[in-house]
């Protein structure tokens, strides 16, 4: 008979072993549908997760990738440890890329040092605007954050698509739905010749040894975590529950409006419609993957972005279609939330009673 | 008809725990049983199975011998057992009329002479038409007792009925309970409360732990046999010596108001009232009328004028929780698992919550993890939290240690006023009178305490002099030698 038991206490080894059971579940499950698709399972999965990265300028493809998944996970993590569901990150990017994007534009003809931070930083800031206004309703309507940051996401992309189409378009662009190209000192200068990994690198890794230094040893982070969990007990303890809800979306807001720029002044170098292949709503996935730690961040970044580059070469050397990237994504996060299972309760075979 | 009910090795496991662990069991009309046991004995799991909402996962109900395999709760009201839950199960808006009707295929008309038929002969008097949220709670129970009567029921069952009700109340429900089992109801009572137990039922069924300990007959009982058979050990009981009379003002709140924005709160009207050292002060009162107001009110998480609170000589009206224990307040607020701690985070971070600037727990903005873990350990080990693990997630506690891990956290400060509302809420009998004691020594040591309650018998144990609240008004302050449980009932119903 098989039972299934609670746990006194969630193991801490299954904590960071279910992840990786996901993972490889995630491939058991897609070799399986390569096969059922008619593919050679073994093969698919190598063209999907091994060829991608086997030289130089695919490694710096996936750091490419990861880069912005990383950033925006570390700033949802922010809002996921403590209790916010901030599911729009995609258009906090999109927002901080649109206003970042603006600035660049407004320099578009002139050369100098200071460009590129004001650049970030109004990418950051426009994040954050963007982000503070499901913190506010939440904290002072009471309106759902899941509900309002997820329809804002769809807002930010309409308005991109209209800058692009109409006001900011190029006008030397022949009516293509694109803005003109940044100069070079909007631009992240590029790491290696050749190679299109940029300094926006950096601001990730940055955000990761920040992100540990004030969730974990501060009492800022502290503060973040007790409010998170019940405004009520913030406010016994004496905290600004409230003020700390604004603070974690605002945080990650700016990680996500950071991710954006990165985006617009590194591989792509202007604004057009599409300047994120959902990679706010993927580094869901990554966030929690990572188990909210910037260290598994890190990791689950490097390992999701495989997905992306591993749809593209399967498409182009075996015909398969590049939704299957998503399909991998998806499969990662419900075989991690299935094996969850696993934190809190145990299964016992045992003998049969009678 | 004799109806005859019969619960035959009942056995339901859940993760981590056998709620119920083969339970027989036998009930004849014409008495009323009670079915006593702790919190987390197994009571509800039994009568929830009784009532269709939880499907056993081996054993049998018989009602007249017909084995009833009850799948639902509609399949519990169409083999006539009804049910009256402790939080009720009414539209607060709809009226009273609207709530009866609501499940019931009969006619309008029919109906409303059925229910007006009850309500005579039980003496039951309600306005149909008035919607329920105008309704005292008294009142409410009678609505849910009556949807149930409407079915002619064979069995009524009562989960925790007295939780709500006054005293005066409470005897009208006994009262009534006792008319329908002449009628031939069969009636289970569930409490853990043995005063009543003793008052009402003809015979008893101690549960613990899931397993049926006894069953007797009342008169073979008494209170102190019945406890030791619920704890499954010998209580001592305690007793408070009366406190040294000091005249050592230690805590005034002068013309004190609070107005809520919120329809569901109350407000608090003019309360006046001050505490000497080494006193206790009982406020009493049904839940609701504005105990949970008035805490947060004296632990400054609602902020008020500055001049209203006078604590050691400084008015503190208008500070925050933080800063009024830099003047030594502490709190326990009543609700263990949403306020006062947080179940998902560890033990020490618990602890962490009642920072004062002495303890060191934050410097310079970073968290001295070393100085908390010390901290926790002291509590642990000073107020017999039963763990030695202070990086177990809290949620892992049961409730009586949260309880004491809270107290103590707010205690170790010696703090000269303990602010705590329903202490005890939910804790077995043995957590129960640890905290009794560890309150009982603070008054010996001179430091005070303001005791929320809406429990009778912990109030007029603990307490110095007792105040009643009622629609957000405090009574005059009394004795607490001077007062009955019967007198507290009065005034908790809102008479004078």
């Amino acid at each position: 008979m098989i039972k299934i038991v609670k746990r006194d206490q969630p193991s801490k080894a299954i904590f960071f072993f279910t992840p990786v059971l996901a993972i490889f579940l995630t491939l058991v499950a897609g070799g399986l549908i390569f096969f059922i698709l008619g593919f050679k399972p073994f093969e698919a999965l190598k063209f999907f997760f091994i060829i991608p990265i086997a030289d130089k300028y695919g490694f710096s493809e996936l750091l490419l990738k990861a880069t912005p998944l990383c950033l925006i996970a570390i700033g949802l993590s922010f809002c996921f440890k403590s209790n916010n569901w901030n599911i729009g990150a995609e258009g906090q990017l999109t927002f901080g890329a649109i206003v970042s994007g603006g600035v660049a534009l407004l320099f578009y003809e002139q050369e100098g040092f200071y460009i590129l931070p004001i650049v970030i930083l109004a990418g950051a800031i426009g994040g954050m605007l963007y982000a503070s206004i499901p913190a506010i309703l939440k904290t002072y309507f009471n309106t759902n954050e899941i509900l309002v940051s997820l329809m804002l996401v769809y807002v930010s992309k309409l308005i991109l698509d209209y800058l692009v189409v109409g006001p900011w378009s190029n006008p030397e662009g022949f009516n293509f739905p694109e803005t003109r190209q940044f100069s070079d000192s909007a631009k992240l200068p590029l790491l290696f010749e050749g190679l299109r990994i940029h300094a926006g690198i950096f601001l990730a890794l940055a955000a990761v040894v920040i992100s540990w230094f004030v969730f974990y040893k501060t009492y800022l982070g502290f503060q973040m975590k007790v409010s998170g969990f019940s405004l009520k007990t913030a406010k016994y303890a004496g905290y600004k529950g409230k003020k700390m809800i604004i603070l974690v979306f605002l945080i990650s807001g700016a990680c996500a409006g950071l991710a954006g720029v990165g985006e617009i002044t590194g591989p792509i170098g202007q604004l057009h419609r599409e300047i994120s292949p959902d990679y706010g709503f993927t580094a869901i996935i990554v966030a929690f993957l990572g188990r909210l730690h910037p260290v598994g961040i890190i990791f689950a970044s490097l390992v999701v972005a495989i997905t992306y580059l591993g749809a593209e070469t399967a498409q182009i050397f075996m015909q398969i279609p590049k939704y299957t990237g998503q399909v991998f994504q998806g499969m990662i996060l419900f075989f991690l939330l299935a094996s969850d299972y696993l934190l809190f309760f145990k299964i016992k075979f045992i003998g049969s009673k009678k | 008809m004799n109806t005859n009910l019969k619960i035959s090795n009942v056995t339901k496991i859940y993760p981590g725990c056998v709620a119920n662990d083969n339970v027989s069991l036998e009930f004849n009309s014409g008495k009323i049983y009670a079915l006593l046991g702790e919190n987390g004995a197994g009571k509800s799991t039994l009568v929830k199975i009784l009532s269709g909402v939880i499907i056993p996962d081996e054993g049998k109900i018989y009602l007249n011998e017909n084995n009833l395999n009850l799948k639902s709760p509609s399949d519990a009201k169409k083999n006539d057992i009804g049910m009256v839950f402790q939080h009720f199960n009414l539209f607060e808006t709809l009226s009273v009329f609207e709530n009866l009707i609501i499940d019931s295929d009969e006619q309008r008309e029919s109906l409303r002479e059925k229910i007006d038929l009850i309500m005579k002969k039980y003496n039951f008097p309600i306005d149909l038409d008035i919607p329920v949220l105008n309704l005292s709670a008294g009142q409410k129970q009678k609505v849910e007792i009556i949807r149930c009567l409407i079915r002619n029921p064979k069995v009524l069952i009562m989960d925790e009925p007295t939780s709500v009700l006054t005293e005066q109340e409470t005897s009208e429900l006994f009262l009534s309970l006792k008319k329908f089992s002449e009628e031939g109801i069969l009636i289970i009572y569930i409490t853990h409360k043995l005063k009543e137990v003793m008052q009402l039922c003809d015979e008893v069924a101690v549960m613990r732990r899931g397993k049926l300990v006894s069953v007797s007959e009342i008169k073979n009982e008494n209170i102190e046999s019945l406890a030791n058979k619920m704890v499954g050990q010998n209580l001592k009981t305690i007793k408070k010596k009366k406190a040294k009379t000091s005249s050592d003002q230690l805590i005034k709140i002068t013309n004190l108001n609070f107005t809520s924005e919120d329809p569901f709160e109350t407000n608090l009207m003019d309360i006046n009232f001050s505490v000497n050292r080494g006193e206790c002060l009982g406020i009493a009162g049904i839940s609701g009328n504005g105990q949970s107001e008035l805490f947060q009110v004296l632990s400054g998480e609602i902020i008020s004028e500055k001049k209203s609170i006078e604590f050691n000589n400084n008015y503190i009206g208008d500070l925050n929780p933080q800063e009024r224990r830099e003047y030594l307040m502490a709190f326990s607020p009543e609700d263990r698992l949403e306020q006062a701690a947080i179940p998902q985070m560890k033990i020490f971070e618990n602890v962490a919550l009642n920072n004062f600037k002495s303890s060191n727990f934050f410097n310079n903005g970073l968290i001295n993890e070393n100085k908390i873990k010390e901290h926790s350990k002291k509590i642990i080990s000073d107020f017999n939290v039963n763990t030695d693990n202070i990086e177990l997630k809290s949620q892992f506690l049961s409730g009586g240690n949260l309880q004491k891990l809270i107290i103590g956290r707010e205690l170790i400060t010696s703090p000269d006023l303990l602010i705590c509302f329903n202490p005890t809420w939910g804790l077995d009998v043995g957590a129960i009178n640890y905290i009794h004691e560890t309150l009982i020594k603070i008054n010996e040591q001179n430091k005070s305490i303001i005791l929320i309650s809406t429990d009778t018998d912990e109030l007029l144990k603990l307490s110095d002099k007792i105040s009643v609240i009622h629609k957000g008004k405090l009574s005059k302050i009394m004795n607490a030698e001077e007062v009955t449980s019967e007198k507290l009932g009065i005034l908790m119903g809102g008479a004078n």
